[in-house]
């Protein structure tokens, strides 16, 4: 009984910050199309915002709107300079974002140096669940992750510029004509994902170390997660994020890491080749 | 082929003389580089002529190198059965990519990132793999303890080696372009929609560019055991099949010239500078940033224009003819026949249970308004989009859930209603598929008469006072103004002689001089040919002017079918539509 | 500055017509996943050619160090060695750096040129002309688990590690020491490099009932390890051993996780002697803001750097043959105290360290712990 309710937790937890993790990548990847392959380097960015705060000497909560200038900033900077001429141009978005994550790795390098930093926990302790103890922080993201997700749903379905964004998506010639600013609002939309991913970075780094080099495994995770529910919805986001992280969990639990590994890059291997919508398809 | 011997001459005498030039150390870091060129070539070359981005060649690279080194240490590095056992690594690597490449290409893949995302997990699974299975690879700390290929020294001998397999790959790659194998491959990159129709398959196509490639690689990957005397994961790893494609795009993909380029340059920079200038991966990172934002075609690109600036043109040679033996499509036979055929499409109901029947000889023009069915009917005869109920047939023989491109084959030729024609070739080019289709056999590939091929329609085509093409061989077909373009489309159309040709739209954007040239030449292949010809048109004058039957499509069905005189009368079709004249 | 000095003593030297220097590379990771390192490293080895080159330099000559980043693909590691040696003369080798890029140069250097290796790692390393002062699992484990089953009450081991050669060896000897000083072991599991989520295993070593986990991640894995290990609250119902886990890796990992957090190593930067605070307090005024934190596998190039001045004097040259004539017996001391070449390893002494402040502290220390490689 144990097991099987620290196993709910586990998978749980998995699910909920992939999906964290990939939100940022699934604005910027599954509707305007640029295969961000800097997406890990942003949320690596939003991880050394407490750092950058620690350093200033400010308290810790200006590390949220540190986190926040910080990564809309050089989002800002980057699709002002580099994406802007990518928009239709999926294979060269992949191979000039990757060349911006090199350069922003070694800038963080250079900021902040090689070796690892720790982020203290907001909320330390442990919840009793029954017999299992879990870390009180991960039930708060966990709530957290599922409370956004609801209000972002809500926010995409009801508001104007929800509406503008599938317009823009859907046929961005008749967008445009319609009066929608496209360029303005891919802008937006690329700051607000590249955001997204820093604050991700923000809220998973007292769980991880933080490292120039942490981005990778973020990046390579979301883009599976994407693959596998579908791109362009918030709905393809989370099918994707619970059957990979799902499945990542019940084969680390029942096999080993290495198998939980193998077993996701396997299962996107599937999926790009018999599905490549992902699960969620589109109406 | 002057010229390609020309290029390689030279190559090989500035390979020889590094070693002449330099000391021994200075010719194993050279040859280290010449290796991860022609492991970027091949990443070039599936990205250059293939058109899509294998991310991760390290694949290949590693299984040639893992392979050769476990060889090597069996037999103590004897020659042949160590230079026998490689080309064995390689073509298995080239077979594998061979059959990956048809699973992926013949699903829904495309030729995209999805691909690309592929190949970046096989990679990592593979790594993963050898680091942890120490019995097999040797594990994290790797394969070593073998002897180098025949003895020879990494720090000697062995450049020699490697100088050998730079010349035989490159002089390979440069033949190929010149060969049909490369007239195909920049089809597929140009249209691949109209490669199809020519009745090449576009998966197998592609495919075949990943087996050379991977073949490529796999062959640098087995001389790279030898040159170093120990392979670890890294040599199958992401990292280095990033580095084959950063090299690859900054050096010049277009070009077997350029990832070497890339390679040799970018990595001995890099290993004389990175220890000193602190700043050298961000310098390597903008560039190739910049590469990609401004100069997609690498350093070559810069370099052929500046030659062409010069006046170091390629001339292209005119070879006499050959007599090109007859096409597949001439010899089909039979009435092309939709029976009940229904096709819903994005939740729309296009055809509905649209019946007709095509004579085998003849002009069958199909008329009706916009929206009524008639580009899609053509789509479904073509195996373009399937259809959900009913069947189409040529001949008694079942076309229903066939493949686009083996329409040819049957004997069904197409013109689309926009003209896709392959924009970054010539006429003369487009013109050499177009002979290539039907006859095509693939032991045609690497010989170079089929380049040369000359039929009597195309010949006849070609004479006619109102194709304008003759006199423009040499131009690219990108900047044909449209008239033009649908006559290049029309005659390509034609040349494997087919014995039932879909029109769509003929005479779209021409002007009357020009539509009523379009009648004559449809006319005269006709009645040369005894094909069925099914015309989709707007303009009634064409339809006065050729038709022998006409029927009319309307709401995805066929509302009346005869000559023209009882279209006209008919009642029904007034209400409908009322047709234009030009 | 240093560099102007040394380069105008040189100068000055060869102007005089004074012997040549000898030239020393020193191979480091300044990028890769050992990056973090490069810095203390490199400070480290110009600390130890200061100090050999105060004492007379190697034969009366003085040391000049070449520098090659070896954190990259063995394949460009070996190219920067090979450029060392054949192009600008390099004589001898300190490397600290991963066993492959180690097996890698090896095989190119063939025992032509010495070459000691100064990294953690898993032992057996037989080559010609090479030399070991880096810890063996042999060395780290054999002193201290035995400690921390009389002190700790630790009998219930679960070993944790990443899934290559050296977390692979370093369970297998300490299975046999688990074993010998009374205790069991109750789970033994591999993770991939680079993994991220530790959940599933530390679900395992909850249900195991482990009292002592032995840790042998690298790098991020080892903090993200850690870190999860302490949010679940595990410390409480066992310690950590980690054998590769230094005051880099604890600083990620954060005071706060660290609790029973405990290390065996061969150098910590705060051991209580006067040789450990004198190279404290030298790195800080030598290199004032820019000065790396001291920690194991950073400093362990001073040693190595040592053990090559030792070996050269001792044979009168740096050639090879002559330092394996004499190189058995041949001691150096350094920070981490004494230590002495037995065969091609050095038995040295081993620190075992309490993390749980955020800093290590010294809990017991043992001298000369032979190094259990043995070379036939």
């Amino acid at each position: 009984m144990d097991t099987l309710v620290l196993f709910t937790l586990n998978a749980t937890w998995q699910i909920a910050a992939l999906a964290l993790l990939a939100l940022g990548l699934a604005l910027v990847f599954g509707l305007l199309r640029i295969m961000n392959m800097a997406h890990g380097e942003f949320v690596m960015l939003g991880a050394y915002a407490p750092v950058l705060t620690a350093q200033m000497g400010l308290p810790a909560l200006a590390a949220l709107p540190i986190c926040l200038i910080m990564v809309g900033l050089t989002a800002l900077v980057v699709e002002r300079l580099v994406v802007r001429h990518l928009y239709a141009r999926m294979f060269d978005s992949l191979l000039a974002t990757w060349a911006l994550s090199i350069l922003m790795r070694e800038g963080a390098e250079l900021m902040f140096g090689r070796q690892f930093r720790n982020v203290a926990l907001p909320v330390e302790g442990v919840t009793q669940i029954g017999d299992v103890g879990y870390p009180t922080y991960r039930l708060v993201v966990i709530t957290l992750v599922a409370l956004s997700f609801a209000a972002l749903w809500v926010w995409y379905r009801r508001s104007a510029t929800g509406l503008h964004l599938r317009a823009m998506v859907d046929n961005p010639a008749l967008a445009q004509t319609s009066g929608i600013n496209t360029a303005r609002l891919s802008t937006m939309a690329f700051v607000a994902g590249c955001t997204f991913a820093g604050l991700a970075g923000l809220i998973l780094a007292p769980t991880l170390g933080v490292s120039p080099g942490m981005g990778l495994d973020a990046l390579i995770r979301s883009f599976f997660a994407l693959i596998v529910g579908g791109l362009g919805t918030l709905e393809g986001l989370a099918i994707g994020a619970l059957v990979i992280g799902g499945m990542q969990a019940g084969l680390s639990a029942a096999f080993s890491q290495t198998a939980g590994y193998l077993g996701v890059l396997i299962l996107a291997i599937l999926f790009l080749w018999r599905r490549p919508d992902g699960l969620y398809r589109r109406r | 082929m002057g010229s390609i011997v020309g290029v390689n001459l030279a190559l090989l005498a500035a390979l020889l003389l590094v070693p002449v030039l330099g000391n021994d150390f200075l010719a194993w870091q050279f040859g280290l580089f010449l290796l991860y060129g022609v492991a970027a070539q091949g990443v070039g070359f599936a990205w250059g002529r293939g058109g899509f981005l294998p991310l991760g060649n390290a694949l290949f690279f590693g299984l040639g190198a893992y392979g050769a080194g476990a060889v090597l240490g069996a037999t103590g590095g004897a020659l042949l059965v160590n230079l026998a056992a490689m080309l064995a690594v390689s073509l298995v690597c080239g077979a594998l990519a061979f059959g990956l490449a048809v699973l992926l290409f013949r699903g829904r893949i495309g030729s995209g990132p999805g691909f690309s995302l592929v190949t970046l997990a096989l990679v990592l699974i593979a790594a993963q793999i050898a680091e942890t299975t120490p019995a097999l690879t040797g594990g994290f700390n790797g394969l070593s303890g073998f002897p180098p290929l025949a003895g020879l020294d990494p720090f000697g001998d062995l450049y020699f080696a490697i100088v050998a397999l730079v010349l035989i790959v490159t002089f390979a790659l440069m033949m190929i372009e010149r060969l049909p194998a490369g007239l195909i491959l920049r089809g597929l990159v140009a249209q691949e929609g109209r490669l199809e129709l020519l009745g090449f398959a576009p998966h197998r196509v592609k495919a075949w560019a990943f087996a050379v490639s991977a073949f490529v690689t796999s062959l640098a990957g087995a001389l790279y055991a030898s040159h170093q005397g120990i392979v670890t994961p890294q040599a199958i790893g992401f990292l280095l099949s990033a580095e084959l494609v950063i090299w690859a795009a900054v050096g010049g993909r277009m070009t077997p010239l350029g990832p070497l380029l890339g390679a040799v340059a970018i990595g001995w920079a890099s290993s004389s500078l990175r220890d000193s200038v602190a700043w050298w991966e961000v310098a390597v990172a903008a560039l190739f940033l910049l590469v990609v934002l401004f100069l997609p075609g690498g350093a070559m690109d810069l370099v052929s224009r500046a030659l062409r600036r010069v006046g170091f043109a390629r001339r292209p040679r005119r070879a006499s003819p050959h007599p090109a033996p007859p096409s597949r499509a001439s010899h089909a036979e039979g009435t092309l026949m939709l029976t009940d055929v229904d096709l819903t499409a994005s939740g729309v109901r296009i055809l509905d249970g649209l019946s007709l029947t095509v004579p085998p000889q003849g002009v069958l023009c199909v008329i009706g308004p916009n929206g009524a069915g008639k580009t899609t009917m053509l789509n479904a005869i073509t195996g373009r989009l399937p259809f959900q109920k009913g069947a189409v047939s040529l001949g008694g023989r079942a076309l229903t859930g066939q493949a686009a491109h083996r329409m040819l084959n049957h004997g069904i030729g197409r013109k689309m209603q926009v003209p896709t024609v392959f924009a970054g070739l010539t006429i003369a080019e487009n013109l050499q598929l177009a002979m290539l289709a039907g006859r095509f056999r693939w032991t045609h590939a690497l010989r170079s008469e089929p380049l040369n091929w000359q039929g009597d329609t195309l010949h006849a085509l070609l004479a006619d006072p109102g194709v304008p093409l003759a006199a423009e061989m040499d131009k690219s077909a990108e900047h044909l103004p449209q008239g033009h373009r649908q006559i290049l489309e029309f005659v390509m159309t034609l040349a494997p002689e087919p014995r039932l040709v879909l029109l769509d739209e003929p005479a779209a954007g021409m002007s009357p001089a020009e539509t009523q040239n379009m009648v004559r030449l449809i006319r005269d292949y006709q009645s040369r040919s005894g094909a069925g010809i099914l015309v989709i048109e707007h303009d009634m004058s064409l339809v006065e002017a050729l038709a022998t039957e006409v029927a009319v499509l309307h709401q995805g069905r066929v509302l009346a079918q005869g000559p023209l005189a009882d279209i006209r009368a008919n009642p029904q079709v007034a209400a409908v539509y009322a047709g234009g004249h030009k | 500055m240093r560099l102007l000095t040394i380069t105008t003593a040189l100068f000055l030297a060869m102007a005089a017509g004074a012997s040549a220097e000898v030239k020393l590379g020193v191979l480091v990771p300044d990028s890769g996943p050992a990056g973090l390192f490069g810095p203390s490293a490199r400070q480290a080895a110009q600390l130890a050619a200061d100090d050999i080159n105060a004492s007379g330099g190697i034969n009366g000559e003085p040391v000049e160090l070449r520098f090659a980043d070896v954190g990259v693909p063995p394949a460009q590691a070996v190219e920067a060695v090979q450029r060392l040696w054949r192009a600008e003369g390099v004589q001898g080798f300190v490397g600290m750096h991963d066993s492959a890029v180690r097996a890698a140069i090896v095989g190119q250097l063939r025992g032509q040129v010495p070459y000691i290796y100064t990294a953690v790692y898993e032992g057996g390393e037989c080559a010609p002309g090479t030399w070991v002062t880096g810890e063996t699992p042999a060395q780290q484990l054999a002193p201290v688990i035995p400690w921390l089953a009389e002190n700790e009450a630790a009998s219930k081991w679960y070993l944790i590690g990443n899934d290559y050669n050296w977390p692979r060896d370093t369970n297998a000897a300490a299975q046999a020491i688990i074993a010998a000083s009374g205790g069991e072991v109750v789970g033994e599991e591999y993770v991939p490099l680079g993994s991220s989520d530790f959940d599933a295993s530390l679900g395992r070593i909850r249900s195991s009932g482990a009292d002592a986990v032995l840790v042998t991640l690298v790098g991020g894995d080892s903090v993200g390890f850690n870190i999860a290990y302490a949010a679940f609250g595990l410390d409480a119902q066992a310690l950590r051993l980690g054998t590769l886990i230094e005051e880099n890796t604890l600083a990620g990992i954060g005071a706060a996780n660290a609790g029973r957090l405990f290390a065996s190593m061969g150098y910590f930067a705060n051991i209580e002697s006067d040789a450990a605070r004198a190279y404290s307090d030298r790195i800080a005024a030598e290199f004032g803001v820019s000065a790396a934190q001291p920690n194991g596998m950073g400093q362990s190039v001073y040693d190595g750097m040592m053990l090559m001045a030792a070996l050269g004097n001792a044979a009168g040259s740096l050639d090879t043959a002559a330092i394996t004539a004499i190189a058995d017996g041949t001691g150096y001391t350094s920070a981490r105290g004494e230590a002495v070449l037995e065969g091609n390893h050095v038995a040295q002494t081993i620190y075992l360290a309490d993390g749980s402040s955020g800093g290590f502290e010294v809990v017991a220390s043992f001298d000369t712990v032979p190094h259990g490689v043995s070379c036939e």
